[in-house]
């Protein structure tokens, strides 16, 4: 991959907002997190969480505004804000011959883990999540809720600065929400941002360093 | 309301049988006659069980006809037999020429005897079980019957005989199947005795050889349709016996079938392959127990697609099969003086098609563009470490080959530079058409189908220009088309890059 900056969590949006034709999916809203903290993103459905992710993400460009991930503008063509955004924002596109476990070892290792020890990084992260009894399992043989925390379990597998989160919390049942709390605590604990939409007020609560109420276009 | 015309009711649709319980014939009549004055509750039923039913299946099939679709379906019946006058034109006006093409020759006699030779006639055989073996695959999936979804909701509920319900599809694809092996047939027998290889006779040899394998190819596709869903009768004596397969073909398997057609259809017009791709690939199941060994980068990702081979040997097998016998078609127009310049045109497609049949992992790659990224490497490092595998077998496979006919007869010096250059274009090719990413145009169907074709068009066209060029031993010409063939290769590199940032938007 070369050489390439570390960039640090700091999360900049000022002002960010999305139009397409005549039509608005995002009011030009601030966010503003850094190093340790948890951000949560509220609304209703259709109020442009996702869109703000993806504008934060480097994703999407605004319409209106600037984002900036570490101090430069949030581009995923830029290899330093690839390297620093870990992102959940829908369903990541598996390989359907590849186990759980593979998957794990597949991204460790791209991100120059360990080898020695990269099978068992994979299948504690997979512990962690519940589902350490189905690491031989391909994608397609998953439950709706396995197959969520599967896509949580790629996500934290990566090392990254900040990290991105479209509703972590839906398809899961109680317990495997906090498990998926736990997760990012831990994350946030280690120095990491996290900025996550979600509709789940009890991990609002445990969670969020601060709130930001994202107000739908109509 | 366009004017149709009702069929005659001969009978009632539904009139007991003997013993008659005459009391359920006379309400039977007085139904219809009710129904007929508009006066009948429908709610109301006659719940009297007769032992027997007898219904006039031809009878409620018009009548289906009628309602579904009244003169439309007579006429669609037609549209059959015009495609199939296009089809005899189009095989008339293309079809001779290029098959004439192929057998030209400026040593007949010299062909002539390879043709006859035994390596060439277990090319043939591979060739039909190859073909065989591709529609067993598609009837898995998309078989010679399958009518309109609300046919299949409304009518085949209907107690008829579903061999009769569903003849008519078959009927489709019994005569299109008879009709183009015999048209296939008559093409190439034609073609080899007017490049005075084969005599008149062979025309009504091939003709009737190709309309007879046409037959069994239908069959078999029929066969492997019934097969896709379980069932009690699933043996090859359903080949001779087609009413008894159609009467196995299960109503949710035709809605499967239906569906996928629909899939097929929507994603080849809308040029979205993936969804077709994951939709129609049966799941993977073996080699479980096989991990994928860490490592750094691109070794990982090397053996990432070792893996994913081995754990779909049907994709190995088929790309396998498609390598060896493109690379044995274009080897043999690069190393035999003999051969036609055009076999090397007819041999890079399966060479193209084999080498894409083995990388699939290039196809995720292109995939999951757009979304964020889970992996540690660049785009351009991680396409070139999923087409090191199929480059290996490639190389592998055409190597063999090159020693083969280096055995057998002589090596010209061009061969070797030629079929590098072959190689290059294949690998292109493959990455242009992962990263093709979607038609930014008006969807019509001609504009979709040449978007689709730009990759493997690409590939022919300048491998055959390579083909000629070493045939005639101009290496002034082919240095230039070499230079092209590398620009084709920047082309894909710059597809990749293109397709993975093009989303941010």
């Amino acid at each position: 991959m070369g050489a390439v900056a570390v960039l640090t969590g700091e999360v900049r949006a000022e002002g960010v907002g999305k139009t397409i034709d005549e039509t608005t999916l995002l009011l030009p809203t601030d966010v503003s997190a850094d190093p340790g903290e948890c951000i949560v993103l509220r609304g209703p459905n259709g109020s442009g969480k996702t869109t703000l992710l993806r504008i934060i993400g480097g994703l999407l460009v605004p319409t209106t505004g600037t984002a900036m991930i570490g101090g430069r503008e949030a581009d995923e063509r830029d290899r330093a804000v690839r390297a620093a955004v870990a992102a959940l924002l829908g369903a990541p596109t598996t390989y359907r011959d590849l186990t759980l476990v593979d998957h794990l070892v597949l991204i460790d290792s791209t991100w120059g883990g360990d080898p020695a020890t990269s099978d068992d990084r994979g299948l504690a992260l997979l512990d962690r999540l519940g589902i350490a009894h189905l690491d031989d399992r391909f994608p397609h043989e998953l439950s709706s809720g396995q197959e969520q925390l599967f896509r949580l379990g790629l996500t934290f597998s990566r090392p990254a600065s900040v990290v991105l989160l479209d509703e972590p919390e839906q398809r899961l049942d109680t317990a495997k929400r906090q498990v998926v709390a736990e997760l990012i605590r831990e994350r946030t604990e280690s120095g990491g941002t996290v900025v996550m939409a979600c509709h789940d007020p009890a991990l609002t609560a445990s969670l969020a360093s601060r709130v930001v109420d994202v107000v739908p276009a109509r | 309301m366009s004017k149709r015309k009702r069929p005659a009711l001969d009978k009632p649709a539904a009139e007991p049988t003997a013993p008659a319980p005459t009391a359920v014939e006379h309400a039977g009549h007085a139904e219809h006659a009710a129904y007929d004055q508009g006066t009948l509750d429908p709610t109301a039923y006659d719940h009297a069980t007769p032992a027997e039913v007898d219904y006039d299946d031809h009878n409620l099939l018009g009548q289906a006809d009628w309602v579904i679709g009244g003169e439309a379906a007579r006429k669609a019946r037609q549209q059959g037999l015009y495609a199939g006058y296009v089809l005899f034109l189009g095989a008339l006006v293309y079809g001779l020429p290029i098959v004439q093409a192929v057998f030209r020759t400026s040593d007949a006699a010299s062909l002539g005897d390879q043709l006859r030779s035994p390596v060439a006639i277990a090319l043939l055989v591979a060739s039909v079980a190859a073909l065989l073996g591709a529609v067993v695959f598609a009837g898995r999936f998309r078989g010679p019957v399958v009518p309109p979804m609300p046919w299949i909701d409304l009518v085949l509920p209907v107690p008829l005989d579903r061999a009769l319900a569903l003849r008519r599809w078959w009927r489709y694809a019994a005569v299109g199947g008879l009709f183009v092996g015999a048209l296939s047939g008559l093409t190439i027998g034609a073609g080899l005795a007017f490049a005075h290889l084969a005599g008149v006779v062979t025309i009504a040899v091939t003709t009737v050889a190709g309309a007879a394998l046409g037959v069994l190819a239908t069959r078999l596709w029929l066969w492997s349709q019934v097969r896709s869903w379980p069932g009690p009768d699933r043996g090859l004596s359903l080949l001779w016996r087609v009413p008894d397969a159609l009467r196995e073909l299960h109503a949710e398997s035709l809605r499967a079938h239906s569906a996928n057609t629909s899939t097929m259809a929507g994603s080849a017009l809308t040029g979205n392959l993936r969804t077709a791709r994951l939709a129609l690939t049966r799941p993977v199941r073996h080699g479980r127990s096989a991990r994928l060994r860490p490592g750094r980068p691109f070794g990982v990702l090397v053996r990432r697609d070792v893996l994913g081979l081995r754990r779909t040997p049907g994709a190995f097998l088929s790309g396998l099969g498609l390598t060896v016998l493109g690379g044995a078609i274009v080897t043999w127009a690069f190393t035999q003086p003999a051969a036609p310049s055009i076999a090397a045109t007819i041999g890079l497609l399966p060479l193209y098609l084999g080498f894409g049949a083995w990388a699939e992992g290039l196809r995720l790659q292109a995939d999951n563009a757009g979304t964020p990224s889970l992996l540690g490497t660049g785009e351009v490092t991680e396409a070139v470490a999923h087409v090191t595998l199929p480059t290996a077998l490639t190389v592998l496979v055409l190597g063999v080959e090159v020693a083969v006919a280096a055995v057998l007869g002589s090596l010209p010096v061009g061969a070797p530079l030629s079929l590098w250059l072959v190689l290059v274009l294949i690998v292109a090719g493959n990455v242009l058409a992962a990263f093709r990413g979607s038609p930014t145009f008006m969807l019509r169907p001609q504009m979709v189908v040449a978007w689709y074709a730009v990759p493997a068009l690409t590939v022919v066209v300048l491998g055959s220009v390579v083909a000629v060029l070493t045939k005639a031993g101009n290496y002034t010409w082919l240095s230039v088309v070499s230079w092209l063939v590398y620009a084709v290769l920047a082309w894909a590199v710059s597809k990749v890059r293109r397709l993975t940032y093009q989303h941010r938007a």
